[in-house]
């Protein structure tokens, strides 16, 4: 964990607060997102019972566009997509097609696409976004905090977006102030929700 | 004669006259496993031949080896076996008494994990109490075992080894009344164990296991079953040929005082109990013959000589 800037474990008692550090560690090693996380605060009372977990993210990949991965001609009524990189095909078709139907879209081979549409400037289809990287990593951000959190915790809130994230979960109905708990362990982070 | 719990470890030529040895000899096999060149077998042979059997097992290769918990019948009790918290500790600790000779069942509850909100329905509880020793895997918070812990022991009569994230003396402090065996600093950890200071842990859990079921041996020989669990086994193995037929790696498991008969009950509850095993006594003089909790098996219980006053 040497890559994240802040991280903390505090728990009421020292030895479950010791082991939940290195499960921390393990799970976001395992689940690749070490280096996603800037800062990321933990805090457990088995007594009450309740897990807080908060955190930064660093700076995220922006959105991937048409543009980052295929080169676009448009030859009289009809575009052709050349692909470079096939990472990002399927959600590319899929966009097409809900776009100008599946009859419009051709793809005579693996790398090239045919989209016959009339009236459309090749620069527009480049600006195209075609995937959110940011979505799916906050997505496995949650799925790893819960993964951390006490088995036993079934009733839980989570929030994620501007770089920001949070995880609460406990057996018991949340407080209704939760959302002063959560801005206090940002606070000892240096942060503000 | 003084049967002990032995691993022999050999190649798989020449093999079967091990096995017709320790059989001579009056032991029993209890497992054997064939691993493609390698075949290893969990028996209980007579003390004084052990040193006979690792000479003639020497031109080939093999060795013997004392394995405490070989006939018995461990159920390693979890409090969850959810996939999203994979790999368990429990997956580890099962694998590793497995190594010891016991058969190692793992009864994951329904609702075991939690404070509040862990409980034990009457089919866990009954299937735990099926087995020679329940050894319980908890969390690493004391708050959350000192409160759960008492419902998760309700109406469990075997002995109990309970591992947990906090240390010896605080579990021993925090639970009450005392059960068996502790075992400190064995909590919930999200990696397989593979470092010396883990194996080492891990060793631990084994020594108490073993030194929980040695004093239950002990209890158990002041008043014996009327017949040894091994020798009903050879007898059932002789007299039933559908035992054969069953694919599971132990179609009959051998426990402390009893066996598991992987049979349905229905079909073949009658015919154990008619079995005779020596002229004159059959199964069902001497064990109760009860259908066990665990799918549609059967259950033997041997009775103790105080109860039958017949030893076979």
């Amino acid at each position: 964990m040497e890559q994240v800037e802040y991280f903390e474990v505090e728990c009421t008692e020292e030895t479950g607060g010791a082991y939940y550090r290195r499960i921390a560690d393990v799970v976001l090693l395992d689940h690749n997102l070490i280096r996603v996380i800037k800062k990321l605060h933990i805090s457990i009372d088995p007594g009450v019972p309740i897990f807080i977990a908060v955190g930064v993210t660093r700076k995220l990949p922006g959105v991937v566009r048409l543009r980052d991965f295929a080169e676009v001609n448009a030859t009289g009524q009809k575009i052709i997509i050349s692909i470079g990189d096939e990472t990002h095909l399927a959600p590319l078709l899929q966009i097409l097609w809900e776009r100008y139907g599946k009859e419009s879209v051709e793809q005579p081979d693996r790398f090239t696409i045919v989209l016959s549409a009339e009236g459309q400037e090749s620069g527009d289809i480049e600006d195209l976004p075609v995937f959110d990287p940011t979505e799916s990593i906050y997505k496995d951000l949650i799925y790893a905090l819960m993964v951390i959190q006490p088995e036993g915790f079934k009733v839980r809130r989570q929030w994620y977006g501007k770089e920001k994230f949070y995880l609460v979960a406990s057996e018991d109905t949340l407080p209704e102030n939760i959302e002063d708990l959560v801005r206090e362990k940002f606070a000892l982070m240096g942060e503000r929700l | 004669m003084n049967l002990v719990p032995v691993t022999y470890k050999g190649g798989i030529y020449r093999h079967d006259e091990i096995i017709d040895l320790i059989d001579d000899l009056g032991g029993y096999i209890i497992q054997k496993h064939v691993l493609a060149q390698e075949v290893v077998l969990q028996a209980l042979v007579p003390k004084e031949d052990i040193g006979l059997i690792a000479a003639i097992a020497k031109p080939l290769t093999g060795e013997i080896t004392p394995s405490p918990l070989v006939g018995t019948e461990i159920a390693v009790v979890t409090m969850s076996l959810e996939i999203h918290h994979l790999p368990h500790a429990s997956c580890d600790v099962a694998e590793y008494i497995r190594r010891f000779g016991a058969k190692t069942n793992m009864v994951g509850l329904a609702r075991g994990f939690g404070k509040r909100i862990a409980q034990m329905n009457d089919e866990e509880r009954d299937v735990i109490n099926e087995h020679d020793l329940a050894v319980y895997l908890l969390g690493d918070f004391e708050t959350c075992i000192q409160q759960k812990f008492p419902v998760l022991r309700r109406g469990i009569e075997i002995p109990m080894v309970v591992c947990g994230g906090p240390s010896r003396e605080t579990l021993q402090r925090i639970i009450d009344p005392p059960v068996d065996g502790y075992v400190g600093n064995v909590g919930r950890f999200m990696h397989r164990t593979k470092e010396s200071e883990e194996l080492t842990k891990l060793d631990e859990v084994v020594e108490e296991i073993t030194r929980v079921l040695d004093r239950k041996r002990e209890e158990i020989a002041k008043d014996p079953p009327s017949v040894s669990p091994a020798r009903l086994m050879d007898v059932i193995n002789e007299q039933v040929d559908e035992i054969h037929e069953v694919f599971s790696p132990t179609p009959i498991t051998v426990q402390m005082t009893g066996l598991r008969v992987k049979l349905p009950y229905d079909t073949f509850a009658r015919v154990l109990r008619d079995i005779p095993i020596e002229e004159g006594v059959t199964i069902g003089e001497i064990a109760d013959i009860v259908p066990s909790r665990m799918r549609d098996y059967i259950l033997i219980r041997i009775r103790p000589f105080s109860e039958t006053n017949i030893m076979v």
